[in-house]
Order: C-alpha cells, then structure tokens, then sequence
C-alpha cells in the first residue's frame, strides 16, 4: 500500500494552508512528520482522511485517485487516521466507540488490555470521562488495531505519560514491522527519531526539508527548525 | 368521575397520536437536523394509501404496512433527489421541504380532488372500560402506537444502525473517519422517518377526514413535541408527546381547544428557556 500526495493543497474558506504538498508513504515503513505549531501538519492530515477537502494536487492510495473520495471510502480503501482533537465520541462508552469501528464485543477486553493499564478494564466507562492521554490512548489504539494498511496518526503522544510514551512507540514500531505505513505527525522528537525512517518537514505550508531518519545531519537540521 | 376518566382516555388517545406523528419528525429533525416542513404531507400521504386500500376493498390493516412502504420509497427519493444535497444548510431545507409540502399536497389535489374523503372505522363500536364507554378503535390505536413507538426506540437504542445514527449526531465528521458511511445512514433514517408518518397517516385516516390539507393540522404538534422532548435524543419524542398532550387535555376539559393551543406552544417556549445547550456537534 503506498499513500502519494502530489501537489496537495488545501485550506480553511479563502485561507489557503497547504501550498503545494508532495510526499509519499509506502507499506513498511514510518514517515515522520514534524514542524511547528500553525505549520499546517493536523490540515494535511484532514486532507489525507478527506474530511477537509483539498482545493489542488491529488491523492493516490495504491495507484487509486481517492481525492474526491468521501472519508468513510477512504477508510475502507485501507486508510486510517487519528485526529490531534475530537477523536473519539465522548458520549459513548469506550466499547461503543470500539464497535463503532467494526470490533466485536468478543476482542474489546483483549485490545485494550493490550494497551496498558490506562485501558485495560475501561471499556464500560463513558468515553469523555476518560483523561485526556486515556483519549489520546485509545484513539491510537483503536487506528493501530484495525487492519487499515495505512495509518495517519496526529501528534499520539501528545499528553501521555512517558511509560505510555513507550508503550505506544512499541505498537507503532509493531505496525511498521508487520508491513503498514505510518505517517506520524510528532512533536516528541526523540520517539520520532527513534520510530521515523524518513523525516519530512513542514513549515508554513510547504515541505522545506526531507531524507533518511538515518541521515544525522537532517536529524540535527530537523532538531533545530523546531528549536527556533 | 366519569367524565375525568373519559378525558383521561381522551389525553392518552391524543398522546398516541402525537407520539406516532412525531417520532417520524424526531428522527429527521432530531437526529438528522432536517427541518422537514413537508413531514405533514407524509402524514397525508399515509392517509391516502389508507383510502386508496379502502376503495380497492382491502382490509384496513393492510394500509399500516403499505404506507410505511410507500413511504419509505418516497423518503428514500426525496432524500436522494433533494435532502442530500444541502442538509447541512438548515435554511434551505427549510425552504426545499416547504416547496416539497405544496407540491405534495398539489398533487394529492390532482390525483384525489379537493373533496374531504373518509376511510370507514375498521372496528367500530365501543369497549366499557374503566367504567366508562370509549372507541374500540382508539384503544388499539394506543395499543399499536405503543408499540411503534417502544421498537422504534429500541431499534435506535440498542441496534448497532442505533448506534452508528447517535455517533453520527455527536460528530458527523469523526464517523466518516471511522468508516461510518454517513449518507447512506441519512438516507435510511429519512425513509425510516417517512415510514413512520406514513403509519401514523394510515392509523388516523379513519379518525378524520383525508383531504390534500390534511397534514397541516399535524405539523405543529410534531414540532411541538420534538421541541418539548428534545431534538437529539429519540424517547424525547415520547416526552414531548406526553406533556404536549397532558397540557391541551387538560386546558380543553378547563377552557377550551384553542387555549390548548396556545398552552403548548407557551410550553415549547417555556421548555426552551431551560434548556442547556446541546453538546458540541449535536443537532440543536
């Protein structure tokens, strides 16, 4: 599965916000996506689930243009994101929102055991009681544990605990390995480092900087864009 | 005594009524936020397949399920061919559905004339209960408006359809996200909607006359009774409908039907006042 964004743009009314994006993501491996605050990460995400309508370029899912797709058809073509905010229905128990995303009450104990001990047992428990980093947690467990080939996941780790932190790079890490492709939007630099094969940066709309995790002159250029 | 328990049995045969009428407009106005003005006219509609059943010389009951066909067609065809296209925009689908109603009732006046119809009792007389004399019809009319109303809201409560309509509510846009296939979930709560105030039309038919102005009479009090009940929330329905009709019941047996009138709608306005506002992303 290969995500290619060619051109993308897109913006909120007459605001433009996205200038011209292009970059892929292919099965196997972890894209990171890092920049700072207004530099247009969570509208490129909206884009690529398609509940923001892009207004130029094109998206390709596996050779497939799904840039007029509605998001329900992009989700199952095999593309699944979670969103920075509102990412889960706050009136509905925990197992609601799991079933609401095609799990059987039969898998819910075992999903969110799988997640730690901030799940684990959760699943009668109204939604929006939940802590913030609980929210953030089950969103990105949800996504990782459906069988979307494609994840798109927005700043995951924002609020977690450390321990937590850990535990999600390791099923992230787990996704990867078992041949999806992750384009992680991320502002803790050292998990991005840790998980990211390749790094691209976003800045005011535009990608100003891209290449191999591998590469330490990028790391060092990526850690000071943020920096300044 | 007697008397009290007749206008008793009066509010309750009203809060049927109101109930069955409006639980097609709770679900398209509460959970799908279409303001639909032409919800009466599928009330009419409904009334009409119970006439046209009458003269081929069918049995009445079998309009109950016929209309809720026919009306579900019908919605499912409007919703196709004009809700969809601009219900996020409630102004419009104020002014569509209000299109839609004239022309409804239009073409009612085409196929069936002006002239009042009336489609006869199927079970005339009167049952003595609770010591006084009341329409056998109107007690099954309880009876069966009880029990549409009751699957309904276990279908919208306990289903999964339930589930995924009341995410849909909360946030239209993170249910697109999680693969929820949010028109094709609009287009069966309108057609289950039209089904529904096509039953209500066909069980009243042989209450009044069936005429193209017919649907008139019902819109307000649906409205009344969604208002009352509250808009994103299906058993409202039943508590709007139960205050709605407890309200004019009593005023009428005190004042009269137009003091009653105008009690409800002071009570839509008073409900109003206090009502919190909805949670973000909920149809208000």
């Amino acid at each position: 599965m290969r995500l290619e964004a060619t051109d993308l743009r897109s913006g909120y009314g007459t605001v433009p916000v996205l200038h011209g994006v292009s970059l892929t993501v292919s099965s196997g491996e972890i894209v990171a996506l890092v920049g700072r605050n207004g530099a247009g990460k969570t509208t490129l995400v909206r884009t690529v689930l398609g509940v923001l309508r892009s207004t130029g370029g094109a998206l390709h899912l596996d050779g497939v243009d799904i840039t007029r797709m509605p998001p329900s058809r992009r989700v199952r073509a095999g593309l699944r994101a979670t969103f920075q905010e509102r990412a889960l229905f706050g009136a509905l128990t925990v197992s609601d929102n799991l079933r609401l995303s095609g799990f059987g009450s039969e898998s819910h104990d075992r999903m969110l055991d799988a997640f730690g001990p901030a799940l684990s047992g959760r699943g009668s428990q109204r939604t929006g009681t939940l802590s913030g980093g609980e929210q953030k947690m089950l969103a990105a467990a949800i996504a990782l544990s459906t069988d979307a080939s494609l994840l798109v996941m927005d700043e995951p780790t924002e609020g977690l605990q450390p321990s937590n932190v850990a535990l999600l790079g390791d099923h992230i890490e787990s996704a990867r390995d078992a041949g999806r492709g992750v384009l992680l939007i991320e502002q803790h630099l050292e998990l991005a480092k840790r998980l990211a094969d390749r790094f691209i940066v976003l800045e005011k709309g535009e990608i100003v900087d891209s290449g191999p995790a591998s590469d330490p002159d990028l790391a060092a250029r990526v850690a000071r864009r943020l920096l300044i | 005594m007697d008397a009290l328990t007749l206008e008793l049995l009066n509010g309750v045969s009203l809060f049927a009524i109101l109930a069955i009428v409006a639980l097609g407009l709770g679900i398209v106005f509460g959970l799908m936020g279409v303001i639909n003005l032409a919800h009466g006219e599928f009330v009419m509609l409904g009334a009409y397949v119970a006439y046209v059943v009458h003269t081929v010389g069918l049995n009445h009951w079998l309009s109950v399920p016929l209309a809720a066909v026919v009306l579900f067609v019908l919605g499912v065809v409007i919703e196709v061919g004009l809700i969809r296209r601009i219900h996020r925009q409630p102004e419009l689908t104020i002014l569509a559905t209000f299109g839609l109603s004239v022309c409804l009732r239009q073409i009612a006046e085409l196929v069936f004339s002006k002239d009042f119809q009336s489609v006869p009792n199927p079970v005339p007389g009167a049952t003595r209960a609770f010591g006084v004399l009341f329409p056998t019809y109107r007690y099954l009319l309880i009876a069966i408006a009880a029990v549409i109303v009751a699957a309904t809201l276990l279908a919208f409560t306990r289903s999964r359809f339930g589930l995924v309509v009341r995410a849909i509510v909360a946030d239209r846009d993170l249910a697109e996200s999680a693969g929820i296939r949010t028109g094709m979930t609009n287009l069966c709560a309108f057609g289950v909607g039209a089904a529904t105030a096509g039953i209500a039309g066909a069980l009243v038919a042989p209450l009044g006359a069936v005429e193209p102005q017919a649907g008139l009479a019902y819109l307000p009090g649906a409205f009344l009774v969604v208002i009352v009940g509250g808009y994103n929330r299906l058993w409202g329905v039943a508590v709007g409908a139960l205050a709605v009709a407890a309200v004019q019941t009593g005023v009428i047996h005190f004042y009269d039907a137009v003091w009653a009138q105008i009690a409800s709608l002071a009570l839509a306005v008073l409900v109003l006042q206090f009502r919190r506002p909805t949670p973000a992303g909920a149809v208000a």
